[in-house]
């Protein structure tokens, strides 16, 4: 007997076991994600607010014909969509989508995908920037440390609606994380909000951005972030399209003033080597960089717009070739323009050599005739990926220089009757393009910002501040349509998800 | 030895058990009444020695058979010569069984020597087979049940068990790729999910795992599928795409028997699309130049004067071996088996190659009469050298014939001439190497205090040990690399890339079975917990610049300042609460009720309830049936239950920080991080609910069975991406929620012919099944294209009312082969209708312009039918004719369609086409050609690409002859069969790409042949010994 004793011990300890297994782990189906940072596990880290706000600059690289901030896309609905340049590439290459950008033909609509790159980047740009005010509201930073991040995120969350009000009008206008799911669903993230009203909180927050950043190269200030020079140049440019032309010359004015920023005698080193990135005249670029990942930079930027090859072919080209420089911006520099052939390779009957010392081979083995020189990146000089992937060449690139806010001042103080500073700027730009002075009137004020700034993704939206959007993209050709085509289709997508409470622009 | 104990003994002990657990011990208590009026053995009778021999009908010994005492669990097994010897009470009974016979019962009556002749089973009615958690009766089964021999599964010289079943199981799907150390797809009644994973859950030696590559199949005793609900809810949240159970061999008492049985044999691709020669090519792509190009002469016919196949160039015939050695036995307390194998497949493609060696060591230590404890352990190991086969063969589709592929030392320079890489040295410049370690132990006690009760605890873990390495070699693109300068294919550093992998689990499953027969009722209850972690874990890191001796392959070598190092981890737990009751009633009425209550640690709600239950009617054992000639067995079954499908990553309901998000401050890389997925935090398993009518009959006197069953699964709460607005900000502007359903709802028939004569053995079977899927309703998910191939965007979309991944496609009406064509292709108001907002011409192909609007786009495209098949067969032949016995097996499926991917895809004006479409292709000659014209671009997706995906395929042929035994007893041989073999001897189908079995892709987009292994033919030598 003694042996089934025993079993029987042994069988009560076995069911003891395996019943109370469970209970003394309470916790065994509690597992949290390993090697992965929660938002409650985030809340704890006192630098995650320092982190989210760099999260917010990252939001800059967006594009690669992904969603899209300052890349190819947002190239496509400046400059390919103006006067200044042609799609591009081979007739089938990004067909139909840039056609309808080009040339305002019926694949301009809300199922156009480009459009939604441009809606989902910037509101990407936004919802970062949400959750990194979020967080630093909460943060335990000084009060100076806090306001400076606080003011360079209010920036770039205007920078973002900037775009999206003069892309699509007015659109939702989301300030705040949602709370849950339930609350992502309410009516304010599905209406649109009027421009007006976008404009008065993008003011808002430059305005914040102008009282609370330091000034360029204070002790605190690190080369890239926005300071108050950028704050004061971005509102200058924002209280132009409003037509407050008093406030946008008294900010250009005292950005002027500051006398933090200058024209760089040589207006190809902009765009030329890296070594003349943030360069006196940047006032704020898109900084890029070269790290292992080889991340830091905005994807297929450069190698989207680069020659490419055809015909004949038989070299390794650059690109895509995509956004061509148009024959009537060629037709629009004066002779002896400096600026007409640092800004577009010309591809000649014989072989083109570029900056960096790149041969380009002859027409017969190219593509297109011309190319954006401004997109270009020097690769046989400047270092790129160390794994020599160059989808992501570091190229910097201006959002705001130097030389627009003389362009802003100049306008604004014509505007307001102040012809002798209009004068002065004007002068000062064409001096460096190797041109004689000549009288500031409207028309060569606007004559000078296109030349000054073509192919830096910015002519589309100048002429429809200009209101001659029509004509002029008409005499090419293009079926622009007035009241229509001075903004794009909301993505139809975005409309449905609404359930239609998102209304579509005009005439789409 | 006493097996009876006072009743009131019992009853202290489960009163005590009812405090510890209630649940449990009221079904205990249960057991008790049932057991009280129960018999039981009578004690102190004289014993017997006995002794005798089991052959089967023909004279054969039966090797391994049962020998055991009725009511006892006393037993022994016969060894080769079918000889055993065994202990007896004078009046007993002793019980013969084996699988594949059906069991004999012989009164001892005072005899000492008894010798059985076993019949072979009809439809093995009584044989056992292996259900979650236990083992059941063949003819007790309410559910869908397959199950295959393990002889069965190693006579096909295949790398796993799942490879060899194809065709031989009702509703069972596979498909497999000819790489080596490929797992194939296996789809158990369709497809039910689209981004859970669709593939069946394994249970090897009652251990749930996901992938069964390092299982010998020569260790393989048996293989069941778990079809239905009833028979798959014990496995609960996780059985929703069926259970595959492997059981693996067992060592037997009596005499130690080794066997040796080992294959060796060669592949090659069984088809091969012909390209387009040097002379063909260049003719295609000048005329392509003119039709749709500047007019340049592209390629110069003077370089046609050599003509590259680069298939052949690329693909090999190659070697292939698989030896396995095993040792088992087993006396009074100890069974034993012990084995090693050693497989290498050296893929068709050159540079790949995959070795493995396995060992396995399964023993049983019986302790007493009621305590036995099991170990059975193993070990893999794998060494893989895989290639890029998406590059390699891309490249050798796509790349000019008239470039050489490699000349001395140096390669021909395809890019240079605006084409593809070349594909030789994208295969050469790569080193990646893989070395799996994988350890899997359990080891169980089961204990049997009472006749009718079975405790059994188990604890198994697995341990794998994972090393990836990639080299790839630096290569300017001049001449130190190739023939002539220029193109983009170089590689300017070169770059080393290592990964570590390492993943743990264990499994501590706790059971109580609980079997007692009174009067007409059989009753098998079991309840159980168990209780499971599994972590897993991986390290990277790469350089650049690291030099080509292999001996300096580590991280420590190349440049520092391009090293990248990264982890990633998962851990996830699970604990359940199972139980499961059988009843009988009168072996007429079946019924089998199963729960299982599963807890999840992946999500916020933990805890899921998987019931289902069974039914079934052994019509055959009515009292109406008993005069009836015609049915030897008739069983009608039905089951319901409910399934689940937790396969979703661990931190799905979690938001987390996306880190490393770099930005360039006073010019220096920092990183930050954003907070922007919308996740939902109460995302759940998947739930299936599945019903099952089921008849199994034979007749002709059991020369004749089978079984049908008609299944309908419902997905719901399928896991679906619903599009959320972009204004929220989430990259990828979609949420995976649970919201959609998806349904599966078919039609499998088996027939069995076991035929006799003098001479010949033969046995037919066949299976044929029908399967349709669809999505039933998108509840605001998102449809979904996808299937994307080349430049031309998706081929598939999943939306309402269509399988997952059904074809999206414009409507191909042929070529325009004249002028009036061309001016009748208009629309209802009479416009000439725009392809791509182009007027087509001559030699184009022309879609149907569907919503009438006269132009040709995306919003022409209409669902063109699924990669799934509409139907799947099998028929297994094998014939014993004196000592040569032959068997056959054949596979086929049809209604599935597949997308020649490769074919659609042109990625530059230059790329190689078929030699079909440069000869075919429409020109003025040629005007009746439904071939387009030559064209040096892409075209859009159309159903001209569409083909139809049936085949059938002679899977298996083999011949083998047994040595008769005198010859052998000379050398101490007790078996020595030896046989030649061929795996895909040959496959019918019209589908003109390399293989009409796809087995990557994702389930939006598996039918697409973009860069498929051929299908590879196997031609083996083999020989099976045992001593």
């Amino acid at each position: 007997m003694q042996q089934e004793k025993n079993s029987y011990k042994l069988l009560i300890w076995v069911i003891i076991g395996s019943f109370s297994m469970v209970s003394c782990k309470k916790d065994f189906l509690d597992v949290q994600p390993q090697g992965q940072i929660t938002s409650e596990a985030a809340s704890s880290d006192p630098n995650i607010a320092r982190k989210l706000v760099t999260g917010v600059y990252n939001q800059l690289y967006q594009g690669g014909f992904d969603n899209d901030v300052h890349g190819i896309i947002f190239a496509m609905a400046t400059d390919v969509a103006s006067d200044d340049a042609d799609k591009g590439s081979t007739a089938l290459d990004q067909a139909p989508e840039a056609i309808g950008f080009d040339n305002f033909t019926s694949d301009l609509d809300g199922n156009n995908f480009y459009v939604s790159r441009l809606w989902n980047g910037n509101y990407s740009g936004i919802a970062a920037a949400n959750q990194a005010l979020e967080k630093l509201e909460q943060s335990k930073f000084d009060h100076i440390t806090k306001r400076t991040f606080i003011g360079e995120v209010r920036f770039l969350r205007a920078f973002f609606y900037f775009n999206l009000v003069r892309l699509f009008g007015g659109v939702p206008k989301v300030l705040r994380v949602p709370a849950n799911l339930a609350d992502a669903n309410s009516d304010e993230f599905k209406t649109r909000a009027p421009k007006d009203s976008i404009y008065a909180a993008i003011i808002n927050d430059l305005q914040y951005g102008v009282d609370s950043l330091p000034l360029k190269g204070e002790a605190t200030t690190q080369v890239g972030r926005a300071n108050k020079g950028a704050a004061q140049s971005l509102l200058a440019k924002v209280y132009l399209y409003q037509q407050n032309y008093q406030k946008a010359y008294d900010l250009s004015r005292e950005v002027i003033l500051s006398n933090k920023f200058a024209l760089i005698s040589d207006y190809s080193k902009n765009f030329r080597s890296k070594i003349y990135d943030n360069n006196i005249e940047s006032i704020f670029e898109i900084q890029t960089g070269t790290n292992a990942d080889c991340n830091a930079a905005v994807p297929f930027y450069v190698v989207s717009q680069g020659p490419r090859v055809g015909g004949l072919g038989g070299w390794s080209d650059l690109g895509f070739g995509l956004n061509n420089p148009s024959q009537d911006l060629v037709n629009e520099y004066e002779p002896g323009d400096l600026r007409d052939s640092i800004t577009i390779i010309y591809i000649g009957p014989d072989s083109t050599v570029l900056w960096d010392g790149f041969v380009i081979p002859a027409r017969n083995r190219v593509e297109n005739d011309r190319y954006n020189y401004k997109a270009y990146y020097g690769r046989r000089t400047d270092t790129y990926c160390v794994t020599g992937n160059t989808d992501r060449l570091p190229k910097n690139i201006h959002i705001i220089r130097y030389a627009e806010v003389l362009l802003i001042n100049a306008e604004a103080a014509l505007q307001i009757g102040n012809a002798s500073d209009a004068f002065t700027d004007l002068s000062l730009i064409r001096q460096r393009a190797g041109l004689l002075p000549v009288p500031a009137t409207i028309s060569a004020i606007w004559h000078e910002r296109r030349v000054e700034l073509a192919m830096e993704q910015d002519r589309f939206f100048d002429i429809v501040r200009q209101r001659r959007a029509g004509t002029l993209l008409r005499a090419l050709g293009k079926t622009f349509v007035d009241g229509k085509n001075e903004v794009f289709p909301i993505p139809q997508s975005e409309i449905d998800l609404s359930g239609g409470k998102l209304i579509q622009n005009n005439g789409y | 030895m006493n097996y009876f104990l006072p009743i009131n003994f019992k009853k202290t002990i489960l009163m005590r058990l009812l405090f510890i657990n209630t649940g449990i011990g009221l079904l205990l208590l249960l057991s008790l009444q049932l057991s009280a009026g129960g018999p039981g053995l009578k004690v102190n009778e004289p014993v017997l020695d006995i002794t005798g021999k089991v052959t089967n009908i023909n004279g054969e010994p039966v090797a391994g058979a049962t020998v055991r005492v009725k009511g006892s669990t006393a037993g022994t097994s016969t060894n080769a010569s079918g000889d055993y010897s065994i202990s007896v009470p004078e009046n007993g009974t002793l019980i013969f069984s084996s699988i594949g016979y059906e069991d004999m019962e012989v009164q001892v009556n005072g005899l000492i020597i008894i010798n059985a002749v076993l019949r072979p089973s009809t439809k093995s009615l009584d044989q056992v087979i292996v259900v979650g958690y236990g083992t059941q009766r063949r003819r007790d089964v309410t559910g869908a049940v397959s199950s295959v021999s393990g002889s069965e599964i190693s006579k096909q010289p295949v790398l796993t068990a799942t490879q060899a079943i194809q065709g031989k199981v009702a509703g069972v799907q596979i498909v497999s790729s000819g790489a080596p150390n490929s797992a194939p797809s296996v789809r158990i009644r369709g497809t039910g999910s689209v981004f859970s994973g669709a593939d069946p859950l394994y249970v090897v030696d009652g251990v749930i795992t996901t992938d069964i590559r390092n299982i010998n199949s020569a260790d393989i005793a048996s293989l069941e599928v778990l079809k239905d609900a009833s028979s798959a809810a014990i496995y609960g949240v996780r059985a929703a795409n069926g259970v595959i159970i492997i059981t693996t061999k067992k060592g037997r008492g009596g005499k130690m028997l080794i066997s040796y049985d080992a294959n060796v044999g060669i592949r090659e691709a069984s088809h091969l699309v012909k390209m387009a020669n040097a002379t063909q090519y260049a003719t295609y792509i000048n005329e392509a130049s003119v039709n749709t190009g500047n007019g340049d002469v592209l390629i110069d016919p003077a370089t046609t004067n050599t003509s590259t196949d680069w298939f052949s160039t690329i693909l090999r015939r190659s070697f292939q071996q698989n030896h396995n050695v095993s040792i088992s036995g087993g006396g009074e307390k100890v069974n034993y088996f012990f084995s090693v194998g050693y497989l290498t497949d050296e893929g068709i493609v050159i540079n790949n190659k995959f070795d493995r060696i396995t060992i396995r060591s399964n023993n049983e230590y019986k302790i007493n009469d009621k305590i036995k404890v099991n170990t059975l352990i193993s070990y893999s190991h794998g060494n893989t050298q895989d290639v890029n086969l998406g590059s390699a063969y891309n490249n050798a589709y796509h790349a000019a014939p008239t470039i050489t592929s490699k000349l001395n030392g140096k390669y021909g320079n395809t890019s240079a001439f605006q084409n593809v890489g070349n594909p030789l040295l994208d295969i050469e410049s790569n080193n990646n190497k893989y070395k799996e370690n994988r350890l899997q132990g359990t080891g169980y006690i089961e204990i049997k205090p009472l006749s009718w009760l079975t405790l059994r605890s188990s604890y198994g873990v697995e341990l794998g040990f994972n090393n990836r390495k990639i080299y790839t070699s630096q290569f300017p693109n001049d001449t130190t690399t190739f023939i002539v300068t220029g193109g983009s294919q170089q590689n300017v550093k070169s770059s080393l890339f290592i990964s570590d992998e390492k993943n743990t689990r264990w499994v501590w499953d706790n059971t109580a079975t609980l079997q007692k027969s009174f009067d007409k009722h059989d009753l098998t209850l079991l309840v159980g917990t168990t209780a499971e972690e599994i972590f897993s874990e991986s390290n990277t890191g790469s350089r650049t610049d690291v030099p080509s001796d292999p001996n300096l392959w580590y991280l420590s070598q190349g440049d520092p300042g391009s090293q990248l190092n990264s982890s990633s981890a998962d851990k996830r737990a699970r604990n359940s609460y199972l139980a499961r009751l059988n009843y009988s009633y009168n072996k007429k009425y079946l019924l089998t009720a199963t729960y299982r209550a599963d807890g999840t640690s992946i999500f916020t709600k933990s805890w899921g309830y998987f019931p289902s239950i069974g039914v079934g009617w052994n019509i055959i054992n009515e009292g109406f049936m008993a005069d009836q000639k015609i049915f030897k067995q008739l069983k009608l079954r039905g089951s319901w239950g409910r399934l689940g499908n937790d396969n979703i990553p661990s931190s799905a309901r979690f938001q987390t920080l996306l880190t490393g998000l770099a930005y360039s401050f006073d010019g220096t890389i920092v990183t930050g991080a954003s907070l922007l997925d919308v996740i939902d935090k109460d995302i759940k398993w998947e739930t299936t609910d599945e019903s099952d009518i089921g008849l199994e009959f034979s007749i002709l006197r059991g020369r004749l069975s089978g079984e049908v069953d008609v299944y309908k699964k419902q997905v719901n709460d399928a896991l679906i991406n619903v599009r959320i607005p972009g204004v929220l900000g989430d990259p990828d502007g979609i949420l995976l929620t649970n919201v959609a359903s998806i349904e599966n709802k078919g039609i499998e028939l088996a027939l069995n012919w076991n035929g006799k004569s003098k001479q010949v053995n033969y046995t037919l079977s066949g299976n044929v099944s029908y399967n349709k899927n669809k999505v039933v309703a998108l509840n605001g998910g998102q449809a979904i294209f996808g299937g994307f191939v080349g430049s031309k965007g998706s081929t598939t979309y999943t939306n309402n009312g269509q399988a997952i991944g059904e074809f999206y496609l414009l409507q191909d009406e042929g070529v325009f082969h004249n002028q009036t064509e061309l001016a009748g292709y208009i629309n209802s108001l009479g416009n000439l209708i725009t392809i791509n907002g182009q007027l087509p011409t001559l030699g184009d192909l022309r879609y149907k312009d569907l919503n009438d609007d006269g132009k040709i786009d995306d919003n022409d495209r209409s669902k063109s039918g699924s990669y799934q098949p509409k139907f799947t067969l099998g028929f297994t032949a094998n014939v014993t004719y004196k000592a040569v016995d032959v068997s056959v097996n054949a596979y086929g499926t049809i209604g599935s369609k597949i997308y020649n991917g490769k074919k659609a895809a042109r990625f530059n004006s230059r790329d190689n086409v078929e030699a079909s479409v440069a000869e075919d292709r429409w020109t003025f000659a040629n005007y009746a050609s439904d071939v387009p014209r030559a064209n040096l671009n892409a075209i859009p997706h159309s159903t001209y690409f569409l083909e139809s995906g049936n085949f059938l395929r002679i899977n298996n042929l083999t011949i083998g002859y047994t040595f008769p035994s005198p010859m052998l007893s000379k050398y101490h041989l007790s078996n020595f069969r030896c046989y030649i073999t061929s795996q895909n001897l040959v496959t019918f189908t019209k589908y003109s790409g390399f293989t009409p079995e796809i087995s990557n892709g994702d389930a939006l987009g598996q039918g697409i042949e973009y860069n498929a292994y051929p299908t590879t033919r196997t031609y083996a030598f083999g020989i099976n010994l045992t001593f």
